[in-house]
């Protein structure tokens, strides 16, 4: 399993954990946190636990026209892998606040930031994986 | 990687790109507002990272990679899954239009009966793909 696959995964289970245990914390009828935390805990799991581990798993089983050292451990899938992580750290530490503190430049710049690195890691999970989606035909016909 | 799976995993991958689209441009609308209408938005974030991404990205996988039949066509009848992935597709647009124009066709109940439709045949023929070889029955 190459090293990116192990951190996508492993992050994942970490959201997941993250994710589980705040939908029960906004089941406590002591805390009435409702719309505040309902889209931070489901991008936890639909993009922190689920979409990482689809990325893990397919870069990882995906099949490659080469298996180089540089193939197996690329650049795109790493980059794909920083730029989610660090834009939802940026999402899951500002997206709560934004009702509260509605407008502040420092919110706004933090927000902005991590929608362009969430733009950025999907780009970079395609530019990974495209090229790793063909027919076995297609590779013959190069060979050729 | 058969062409209905490399054709199906790459819509997934534009629906992706799509649905991640959407959902940065609403979460900074949230920040600031953009537009007020951007909320409508918010539906078409949900169908294409569901259905178009993920559910789409299973589908293509799976029928790449569950067990191939002995005799026979490898992977069951080839044209019902192209017609798989032109009913979903169409389907997940006709439905995406739906929430974004007010008609007096049915858009919504159209393109999720089309999906509906692709998904009970893929799972026509792929049912009997979910098999082990080491079993003699099933």
């Amino acid at each position: 399993m190459p090293k990116v696959t192990r951190l996508f995964i492993k992050s994942g289970f970490i959201y997941l954990f993250l994710g589980i245990v705040m939908t029960l914390v906004a089941e406590l009828p002591q805390v009435n946190t409702s719309a505040l935390l309902l889209p931070v805990y489901w991008h936890m799991i639909v993009i922190g636990w689920v979409t990482q581990v689809i990325m893990g798993v397919s870069i990882w089983m995906f099949p490659r026209r080469k298996r180089s050292r540089e193939n197996i451990e690329s650049v795109s899938a790493l980059l794909s892998f920083w730029t989610l992580n660090t834009g939802l750290i940026l999402r899951f530490s500002a997206e709560p606040f934004i009702p509260l503190f509605h407008g502040n430049s420092a919110i706004v710049l933090v927000v902005v930031i991590s929608s362009l690195l969430h733009i950025a890691a999907v780009f970079f999970y395609v530019i990974e994986i495209w090229p790793r989606v063909f027919t076995r035909e297609k590779v013959k016909r190069k060979k050729q | 990687m058969p062409a209905q799976s490399v054709w199906i995993i790459r819509l997934s991958l534009a629906w992706l790109s799509l649905a991640t689209l959407i959902g940065s441009i609403l979460l900074v609308h949230k920040a600031v507002d953009l537009q007020p209408a951007m909320w409508a938005l918010l539906p078409l974030h949900f169908e294409t990272a569901i259905w178009g991404w993920a559910v789409q990205l299973a589908m293509g996988t799976a029928y790449w990679i569950f067990p191939r039949h002995l005799v026979g066509t490898k992977r069951g009848p080839e044209k019902l899954v192209w017609w798989v992935l032109i009913l979903f597709n169409t389907g997940l647009i006709i439905l995406l239009a739906g929430y974004l124009h007010q008609s007096v066709l049915p858009l919504k109940l159209t393109g999720r009966g089309m999906m509906t439709f692709s998904v009970i045949i893929f799972g026509i023929s792929m049912w009997s793909r979910v098999k082990s070889y080491s079993s003699h029955t099933n």
